[in-house]
């Protein structure tokens, strides 16, 4: 199937340095692809080349085959962009700034007020169509921030971090939302510095540090990358050396040591934690092991960002 | 299509507020008011009037004469020393006196004179005694006709003053007409008629100018970058904006056209030169207005500075007096401004009667202002949008 984003080989340098080294990506129809990275990584200045409001100093954008660039071309009319920042109009209507945006796209009067009251119930704002943005909580704003780029029923969206500072009831919608769009079709690019909305939401994520695309892939194929094992910490009262050991002797154990300061906890290293929890917990019994607490660390994006570029994503 | 969605939303934000609707409307028209009441006595002269303590008719009709006198303006005091201490504090040009025995006086055939008091160093007291002389002299033709047709016929006094009346009315008037040598004034008539077009063209050029604010926040609310990743070139923003402030300054400009003439009773001249010079001076504030909103970083500096230099550049320009009255060279420096050349041609189009053709210079001269403001307006946004994405 062909992609609807092109992206191949963008640089994109701000004097002495370079905020995109040659970052090549692709998005198939329906797929939401994550653009993973610390806040300075470039993925901003990534989506702003993608969405044409960047001149790109090297490499191409193509949307459903169609060149993008900073001039008004027919792309940019297949793209929904909805910025980090609320950018609307906060002193007209709901429905005023949807039905703006959607005349920037050249709807028939028609086709825009269906699409219109499409959006406003698509963004749960139907009862708030009237109300002027400045009197619309946080939240609100953000979902009709999101409702503003899709008026035109994009066939990307481009999303740069619509949860930043968001209530988390507020997030979990708008995670709903982007759930749904892939499911619908649309193809969805996606940029976050949150790994839990990436693994929770993208198809594919890619991972940039430094202006360049590091790794990418499924998460699983990330998180496979680094073939890191799950680590298990009981915290228990009862014979734990025995129980350490007993653990020791267990297939998929490769480790298990007792720890903490009061010598009440085991550790353990050990592929696929939850399939072997019940094991254990079963043999705390048999040893008249009391459990009191049980974490478990499981390799995730974070775990990979951490092995690929030797730092910690951060707010 | 687009641009016009822009320009909607500009007027729809606009219009919507009530500051701007009160710099737009209500504040100009209260100083249009304010200022046409303080200057629309300027060709009255101010008259005190001591009525004679026992009036008779003939008394009661010279009180009354002088009341009714287009150029005067009378305030009546009870006693004599009152008027003298309003006289003293230059609250009058001059106090009148009817005299107490002026109508045993006239009906004796008596010569009578009527006291006139001025302060010797107040300007304006000779030509009031000369007003006040004329409606003087008008009632005392009107007495000596009565007093020559009752000695000649017989007949009672106040029977032939009657006739004398009725005479009066039914003649032909002999009337003095002025006429300003080569139809030139350099000022506009006053009262409303001065300040309600010059408060237009300050008032017009300050919200333009203030307007910009609306353009900076857009700016700054990111709308502008967005609307650059539609389908949109940054020209057509610019142009949208640019028709949203013109209609609104045109906008603003016939609501004080409007409410001068039809409360106010301005004749703004022959119509079609109103027209443009409207049409051309809502342009030269257009132009103001969108590179205020390209130059500005922050909505709080376009309502800091724009209406302080609107406000510069309209006392500059002649809203705020005629520059007929400033010395040569500061006349000369206000037609750097634009403001000046608007004041010139309505004041040609008010004051002289003047056509189209009368103020082709004017026009001329405010249309060039317009071109360089709009061009460097276009120009400046529009590299503000495309260099720093819309912000």
């Amino acid at each position: 199937m062909k992609n609807v984003l092109e992206c191949s080989h963008l640089v994109r340098r701000f004097g002495e340095r370079t905020a995109v080294d040659d970052v090549s990506l692709s998005i198939a129809p329906g797929e939401t692809y994550g653009l993973l990275g610390p806040n300075g990584a470039g993925k901003t200045t990534t989506i702003r080349m993608v969405c044409g409001l960047l001149r790109p100093d090297a490499g191409t954008v193509h949307v459903a085959g169609l060149p993008v660039n900073t001039a008004a071309g027919p792309a940019k009319q297949l793209i929904g962009f909805v910025p980090q920042d609320v950018a609307l109009y906060p002193d007209l209507s709901v429905r005023e700034n949807l039905r703006f945006f959607g005349r920037l796209y050249r709807l028939p009067r028609r086709r825009l007020e269906r699409r219109v009251d499409e959006v406003l119930h698509l963004i749960d704002l139907g009862g708030r169509a009237r109300d002027r943005v400045d009197s619309l909580s946080g939240g609100m704003r953000r979902r009709l921030n999101i409702g503003a780029g899709l008026v035109h029923s994009p066939t990307l969206l481009v999303l740069d971090e619509p949860t930043v500072g968001v209530d988390p009831q507020s997030r979990h919608a708008i995670l709903e939302s982007v759930t749904r769009f892939g499911e619908e079709g649309m193809a969805v690019l996606y940029t976050t510095h949150y790994m839990e909305e990436a693994e929770r939401l993208c198809d594919r994520v890619g991972i940039i540090d430094r202006g360049g695309l590091v790794a990418e892939g499924t998460p699983r194929e990330l998180v496979a990358l680094v073939a890191e094992r799950d680590r298990v910490r009981l915290t228990a009262v009862g014979g734990l050396t025995a129980y350490a050991d007993a653990c020791r002797r267990l297939a998929r154990v490769e480790g298990a040591a007792r720890s903490g300061d009061k010598g009440d906890v085991v550790e353990l290293v050990v592929k696929d934690a939850r399939s072997l929890l019940p094991d254990l917990l079963d043999l705390a019994h048999a040893l008249d092991v009391g459990i009191r607490s049980v974490e478990i660390d499981e390799p995730d994006l974070e775990a990979v960002f951490l092995h690929l570029t030797g730092t910690a994503l951060r707010e | 299509m687009t641009a016009l969605a822009v320009t909607g939303a500009t007027l729809a934000r606009v219009l919507r507020d009530r500051t701007a609707l009160f710099f737009m409307v209500l504040l100009p028209v209260a100083i249009i008011v304010v200022i046409g009441v303080t200057v629309s006595g300027f060709d009255q002269f101010r008259i005190g009037l001591v009525p004679a303590a026992q009036a008779g008719p003939v008394a009661r009709e010279l009180t009354s004469d002088l009341q009714e006198a287009p150029g005067l303006r009378t305030r009546t005091y009870d006693t004599p020393d009152d008027a003298r201490t309003a006289l003293r504090r230059a609250e009058l040009d001059a106090v009148v006196m009817v005299p107490n025995g002026l109508d045993a006086d006239v009906r004796a055939g008596r010569s009578v004179s009527v006291p006139v008091l001025v302060e010797p160093s107040g300007s304006a007291g000779h030509g009031a005694v000369s007003s006040v002389s004329a409606v003087v002299a008008e009632h005392a033709a009107r007495l000596q006709a009565a007093r020559f047709a009752s000695d000649e016929t017989g007949g009672p006094f106040d029977d032939t003053l009657a006739l004398a009346r009725t005479a009066e009315r039914t003649a032909s008037p002999i009337v003095v007409r002025s006429e300003t040598v080569n139809g030139q004034s350099d000022f506009l008539p006053l009262g409303y008629s001065y300040s309600t077009p010059t408060m237009l063209v300050l008032f017009v050029f300050i919200n333009a100018l203030a307007g910009g604010a609306a353009i900076v926040q857009t700016r700054r609310t990111g709308v502008y970058a967005r609307a650059l990743a539609a389908p949109v070139a940054a020209r057509t923003l610019v142009f949208g904006e640019t028709i949203a402030y013109l209609l609104l300054a045109v906008l603003q400009s016939l609501l004080i056209v409007g409410i001068g003439a039809l409360a106010f009773d301005v004749a703004w001249g022959d119509p079609l030169a109103a027209g443009a010079l409207v049409t051309v001076w809502a342009l030269v504030g257009t132009g103001a207005g969108v590179l205020a909103g390209a130059l500005f970083r922050t909505p709080e500096q376009v309502h800091a500075i724009g209406p302080a230099l609107g406000i510069g550049l309209g006392m500059l320009g002649g809203c705020m007096w005629p520059l007929a009255l400033v010395p040569d060279w500061l006349r000369s420096a206000g037609h750097a401004v634009p403001h000046a050349w608007a004041v010139d041609a309505w004041t040609t189009l008010l004051s002289r009667d003047g056509d189209l053709a009368a103020i082709l210079r004017d026009l001329g001269v405010l249309a060039a202002f317009a071109t360089a403001l709009l061009t460097l307006a276009s120009l400046s946004l529009r590299h503000r949008l495309t260099t720093s994405a819309g912000a």
